[in-house]
């Protein structure tokens, strides 16, 4: 089944899989718009409007220097999802996801990978997001391709609750990445505004 | 009774890595820097914030009490894996 609640967001549910993909176009060239995604969990100023983010670490990175690609991997401690009474039954209350990113600066683009690893017995969330040049403006433009799966697992404990949690973390993931993309757009209105004064 | 609840593990604004805020945001800020000022242009022949990592880095090996997590603190980066990372995203499995 496919539905369609605008134009940019189509969702494919399965069984128990729910598939998403967003497109978001940022007038901002590709190397800010990059430059904000390093910092959209990191600066200070966002905690507060992505406030289920409690920690990000950088577990690993490593830089080709021959090819020009950059490899990182981050750990991302995030509030579980749904309401207190799963937490209860799930006995914690944080959850831990592994962000793999790839940059390549020679071919500009960007790929992120993230995907839980607490947790994994009740629920799989796996959310891919791309940046690259807009093809009809690529030095001004960047084109934002996300793709997100929630799977709850069916022999989980929570089974007969799982429609219900999964609504709740579709909900969730959907407030979440509008959040996102509204602390993108002000980083890159920084970096912008930072840019142009180093430029005068 | 009533207040016993309430001294349940530490609060969950502070993570097993919260000691590493300092030495976190010192990379942090190196690498932002790095990232746009000299990757994304062109210039990425040479190796940056290294002090800042090695510090921040044995900071999260003496913290980080998740072991998920700190396997990939040891492990070696395999780029064929961060494009389609494996289940459990075992970063050490060999291709």
């Amino acid at each position: 089944m496919l539905y369609n609640w605008n134009s940019n967001q189509a969702s494919i549910k399965s069984n128990m899989v729910r598939a998403y993909k967003q497109e978001h176009v940022y007038k901002h060239p590709w190397e800010r718009v990059t430059s904000a995604s390093w910092r959209k969990f990191t600066d200070p100023e966002n905690k507060r409007i992505l406030s289920h983010v409690l920690e990000v670490d950088t577990l690993n990175w490593k830089l080709d220097r021959e090819s020009g690609k950059l490899y990182t991997t981050r750990a991302v401690t995030v509030h579980a999802p749904g309401p207190w009474f799963i937490r209860k039954i799930i006995g914690q209350d944080i959850c831990h996801c592994v962000e793999s990113t790839v940059v390549d600066a020679r071919t500009q683009s960007m790929q992120l990978t993230s995907r839980n690893i607490s947790l994994q017995k009740f629920i799989e969330v796996e959310e891919k997001i791309r940046y690259h040049p807009h093809p009809d403006n690529p030095s001004e433009w960047t084109l934002c391709q996300q793709e997100t799966s929630i799977r709850i697992k069916p022999l989980s404990a929570l089974a007969s609750m799982a429609e219900k949690i999964e609504q709740r973390c579709v909900e969730k993931f959907l407030q979440n990445s509008a959040k996102g993309r509204e602390v993108m757009e002000r980083i890159c209105k920084y970096l912008e505004a930072e840019s142009r004064g180093i430029a005068l | 009774m009533g207040f016993i609840k309430r001294e349940k593990k530490a609060s969950s604004s502070s993570t097993s890595t919260s000691p590493c805020a300092h030495l976190r945001a010192a990379y942090q800020n190196c690498f932002n820097r790095w990232y746009s000022e000299k990757f994304v242009k062109g210039q990425w022949e040479k190796e940056e914030c290294v002090s800042e990592w090695q510090k921040y880095r044995a900071c999260l090996s003496e913290h980080l009490d998740d072991k998920h997590l700190s396997r990939f603190l040891e492990a070696e980066i395999i780029p064929a894996d961060l494009g389609n990372p494996v289940d459990g995203a075992a970063a050490g499995v060999p291709q």
